[in-house]
């Protein structure tokens, strides 16, 4: 009798030693009635085991729903950031790059790169992935003119050049340029990665080149869209994770339709990511996405609507928040953000009128309009204290950072503030209101996106120490297409933003948040376009600290060691302290993260970022999992 | 009065015409269109977007046409049945609606009964006893729902439903009966969560009625037919119900036609607030991206509604109020 079930026993232990037997309970169904294949041959080989000891997690249990609260049906894409499955991850902590999807990648001097697939990967729908996926991308996607009319994506490109694509073998791809391309791994692990591949099987029948053209035509007609292109388009948008039957390699895919208010997603049978005891990631069966308005989403949070929530609540939401625990089994947490300003003020260094144009490129001016700002008093009033004062810069955990760079010209020194407008030769009028050198008083109108109602508290606070430097300042909240327009047509004199995305920044980093790089950088948004588009709009850079950040960046993107990239990003950093080309104000801000008692292995402390980061992606929501125990005492720091 | 109905109808047609074209030209008047919604969007996201690239969307989407052949394409399809396409949604209009014209109707609906049901009585109380200390309270409450913003009342009310009853925040039925056909359960459920919105809407609505209605009930009980039936003896509940009231009830039905545009545009801010899955926030969504045919197709909705809430309410005036005549030729 017990003989009967010891001999399978012994064959699972062994077996579970070598792979892994434990089938995942909600999918044990489809299993037994054979229209899933069983574990062993749903995961790659080898599949990527999570290093669970060096993150901290304990392993979990199958099961459960998670619920999340998102504001629009576009938030489905968050399920992507959130499930952070990409050719190549960052890893919490040094945020070095792994390979995640991939079996291993080679670089050869940032010029050849080297991707080698998992054996028997496959998609969401069982399909194989392979080096056909990526071909099809390049060949068939990104390099035809009907459906990329603009050519392969920008990053693809270095100095205009397009990689060599070979497919090796069918796990085996390769890019290879002439020129450096360092941007393009870390391109890969963004929240909002590039994608290089596509599920081919599923899209070859909606792409002219393969389909049927009477059974397209026909599909086309269905779908209600303009031609071919518009309906491949549509259908292959692996980051927005809006259509079920698009085959995907995250933890979990969308189900249901994009005008519903409740989004389902499942697990993905196929994932190729297992615990240390091999078994099959996410633990979670699905996640739910509830859709609120935002306005709504801290009070949902509150009333214990949601199992994991950070989205759509801000600092401000902490208080209420902590109240709210007594009554609902959740804990509330505060993750640190890692942008190098949360908010900063930058002055257009491509405005319109002569007169402030003029201002503006004068380092005293920026110099002085940095030195009236009370940081401190910001801090305080809006943060509790709790955030860093200072410039735009990377932040102390980063490898770059240096004390310097946060406090340069970053003090509250009103007497220094006025001696440097008093040298530039800015009289005060009768009002006490500094005079342009055209007679017109100082009145700098400071524009916002009109988004969040602190950027216009922090700038009442701006309003009185600038008052007492003789400038007088004005807010006016617009609406965010507007504003960027207004900006990058030199109407905008001061803008509004968060800083620089990445705080975080090591020497392999690419520094062009700190250099004029794209039209989206409102300091110098025609700079930044002349540079993006290779010369064919905006205007040149025409002052020498700006063109030599541009140098400075060519420099890092062609050097090979790291001592000369770290060269490159520390004089990228000092001119930006010194120069001050943008007015940081605070960083590090908090983010309330509500976290139920029962989802385990959620970090305590940890960084939220969108890029690197993915917000909740780098902590792998795959190895989250419901227990019974609420930890909340135990875990409370 | 058949003459007066033909007309009457023909007279929609124009006027439909009409609201089509201020309604598309409207919503093309802010600069830009959806490409440059989605494409701020797309840059805000680190993602690169060129001017070709751009050039290509344009013609995908038809938007480099000139405004009139847009119009026209929408229009005769329109007529068809066809409501356009969703940008925002990359879905036909017709498909994105779904539910949520129900869900409108459900709570529209619901609203107005809740205006009628409680402006009736208090009115004619008010009327009937002028200048008493339930006049001025009642119209008191009536005037702080008029002057309450909604939205702050939305959530006040929805933070008490949450503590007292457990309701879930927002949405008009517990997220779980979201994905699941109708049932029992599921509609008692919208019930639990209706009466939030209904009485944040309604409460506006509620004092301006009430006002009315006293104001014009006023007038007929001073009037000598009603002091004679009195003195005749009748009863004073038939001698208010009988004719007084009855000549009062004029803005009640001249109203129907303003009520239901005025109601639905009335609840898309407390929709948004609540997040209702009504058309509001859709619409509103759909206006600020820029997501023309969708916003086209509603406000068209929204001014059928009208049209015909008129042409109702002027059906209805006729056949209550004896006095008003049909058409200036039946003149004696």
């Amino acid at each position: 009798m017990k003989l009967r079930y010891l001999i399978p026993a012994l064959v699972m232990a062994v077996w579970t030693a070598a792979a892994s037997a434990e089938e995942i309970p909600s999918l044990a169904e489809q299993v037994a009635n054979g229209t899933l294949p069983p574990l062993a041959e749903r995961l790659p080989q080898p599949p990527m085991t999570v290093d669970f000891g060096s993150r901290g997690k304990s392993l979990g249990r199958y099961g459960g729903t998670m619920r999340m609260l998102m504001a629009r049906s576009k938030d489905t894409r968050q399920m992507t950031v959130y499930g952070y499955a990409r050719l190549v991850s960052y890893r919490p902590g040094d945020f070095e790059l792994f390979a995640d999807i991939l079996e291993k990648f080679e670089v050869e001097d940032e010029k050849v790169f080297t991707f080698t697939l998992r054996k028997n990967h496959r998609w969401s729908d069982g399909h194989p992935f392979t080096a056909e996926d990526f071909r099809y991308f390049w060949e068939d996607v990104a390099n035809n003119e009907a459906l990329s009319p603009s050519g392969p994506p920008n990053i693809l490109l270095v100095d205009g050049e397009a990689p060599l694509f070979q497919v090796l073998d069918e796990r085996t791809v390769r890019y290879s340029w002439s020129k450096p391309n360092p941007d393009f791994l870390p391109s890969l692990a963004k929240a909002s990665p590039l994608y290089l591949y596509r599920p081919a099987h599923y899209l070859k029948p909606m792409h002219a080149a393969f389909a049927d053209p009477e059974a397209l035509a026909k599909l086309v007609e269905d779908a209600r869209q303009r031609n071919w292109a518009a309906l491949h388009n549509k259908m292959d948008n692996l980051y927005r994770m809006d259509n079920p039957d698009l085959p995907v390699l995250q933890p979990w895919r969308v189900t249901g339709n994009a005008t519903s208010t409740r989004f389902r997603f499942e697990r993905n049978p196929y994932f190729h990511r297992v615990d240390p005891k091999g078994r099959q990631l996410p633990y979670i069966d699905e996640v739910i996405f509830n859709v609120a308005s935002p306005g709504l989403i801290p009070a949902k949070a509150g009333a214990g609507d949601t199992d994991l929530q950070a989205r759509y609540l801000s600092f401000d939401d902490y208080t209420f928040l902590k109240e709210a625990e007594d009554r609902f089994p959740f804990d509330t947490r505060l993750w640190r953000t890692a942008k190098g300003s949360h908010m900063a003020l930058f002055p257009n260094l491509n405005a319109e009128d002569p007169a402030w144009r003029g201002l503006f490129r004068d380092v005293r001016f920026r110099r002085a309009l940095s030195l009236a700002i009370n940081r401190y008093e910001i801090n305080q009033v809006i943060y509790y204290g709790l955030a860093y004062e200072g410039n735009n810069t990377v932040l102390p955990d980063s490898p770059l950072f240096e004390k310097d760079y946060q406090t340069r010209w970053a003090g509250f020194d009103l007497k220094q503030a006025n001696r440097l407008l008093d040298e530039i030769g800015l009289e005060r009028g009768e009002d006490g209101i500094r005079l342009l050198p055209d007679g017109r008083p100082l009145e700098l109108i400071v524009e916002t996106a009109g988004e969040s109602t602190k950027q216009t508290d922090i700038l009442s606070l701006i309003h009185d120490s600038w008052l007492d430097a003789g400038i007088k300042l004005f807010t006016r909240p617009s609406q965010r297409n507007v504003f960027r327009n207004r900006i990058f047509s030199g109407q905008t004199l001061v803008s509004v933003w968060s800083g620089a995305e990445n705080g975080l920044a090591t020497a392999f980093t690419s520094p062009a948040d700190f250099v004029p790089y794209t039209q989206q950088q409102l300091q110098w948004p025609q700079w930044g376009q002349h540079i993006e588009t290779g010369g064919q709009a905006g205007a040149a850079i025409d002052m020498p600290a700006a063109e030599r950040l541009r140098d400075l960046y060519f420099t890092w993107r062609d050097a090979s060691t790291r001592a000369a990239k770290l060269a490159a990003w520390k004089e990228i950093l000092e001119i930006n302290a010194d120069q001050v080309f943008t007015i940081g104000l605070v960083s590090g801000v908090l983010q309330p993260v509500v976290v139920h008692d029962n989802l385990q292995n959620v970090p305590e402390k940890a960084i939220y970022n969108w890029d690197p980061g993915a917000h909740f992606g780098v902590y792998l929501p795959d190895t989250f999992w419901y227990g019974e125990a609420p930890t909340k005492s135990a875990s409370a720091d | 009065m058949l003459t007066y109905l033909v007309r009457r109808i023909l007279i929609m047609i124009p006027t439909l015409i009409a609201i089509s074209v201020i309604t598309f030209v409207i919503i093309q008047l802010p600069p830009g269109d959806y490409l440059t919604t989605m494409i701020n969007e797309m840059q805000s996201q680190g993602e690169n977007v060129d001017q070709s690239k751009i050039e290509a969307l344009r013609a995908q989407y038809g938007l480099d046409r000139p405004m009139y052949e847009q119009y026209f394409l929408w229009v005769t399809g329109l007529l068809q049945g066809d409501y356009g396409y969703s940008f925002e949604y990359q879905l036909p209009v017709a498909d994105v609606v779904g539910d949520r014209v129900f869900l409108t109707f459900v709570l529209n609906f619901a609203t107005i009964i809740f205006i009628w049901a409680v402006a009736f009585p208090i009115g004619i109380y008010s009327a009937t006893n002028q200048y008493s200390i339930g006049d001025y309270g009642l119209t008191f409450i009536g005037f702080i729902g008029l002057a309450t913003p909604n939205f702050l009342l939305a959530l006040i009310l929805l933070y008490l439903a949450n503590i007292w009853f457990g309701t879930s925040i927002g949405g008009l039925m517990d997220p779980k009966y979201l994905d699941q056909p109708w049932s029992v359960e599921k509609a008692l459920s919208v019930l639990e969560h209706l009466w939030v919105p209904v009485v944040v809407i309604g409460t506006s609505g509620t004092a301006a009625m009430i006002r009315r209605l006293r104001a014009n009930l006023l007038d007929e009980l001073q009037k000598q037919y009603v002091i004679t039936a009195r003195a005749k003896g009748l009863p004073p509940f038939r001698a208010l119900m009988k004719y007084p009231l009855r000549m009062s009830l004029n803005p009640f039905i001249a109203d129907i036609g303003n009520m239901l545009p005025q109601v639905i545009s009335g609840s898309a801010v407390v929709s948004m607030v609540l997040s209702l899955p009504t058309t509001g926030p859709m619409l509103i969504g759909a206006l600020q991206s820029q997501d023309m045919y969708l916003a086209g197709s509603f406000l068209m909705f929204l001014a059928l509604l009208t049209v015909i809430g008129m042409f109702i309410s002027d059906l209805l005036l006729a056949v209550l109020d004896p006095r008003i005549r049909l058409g200036g030729g039946a003149n004696r």
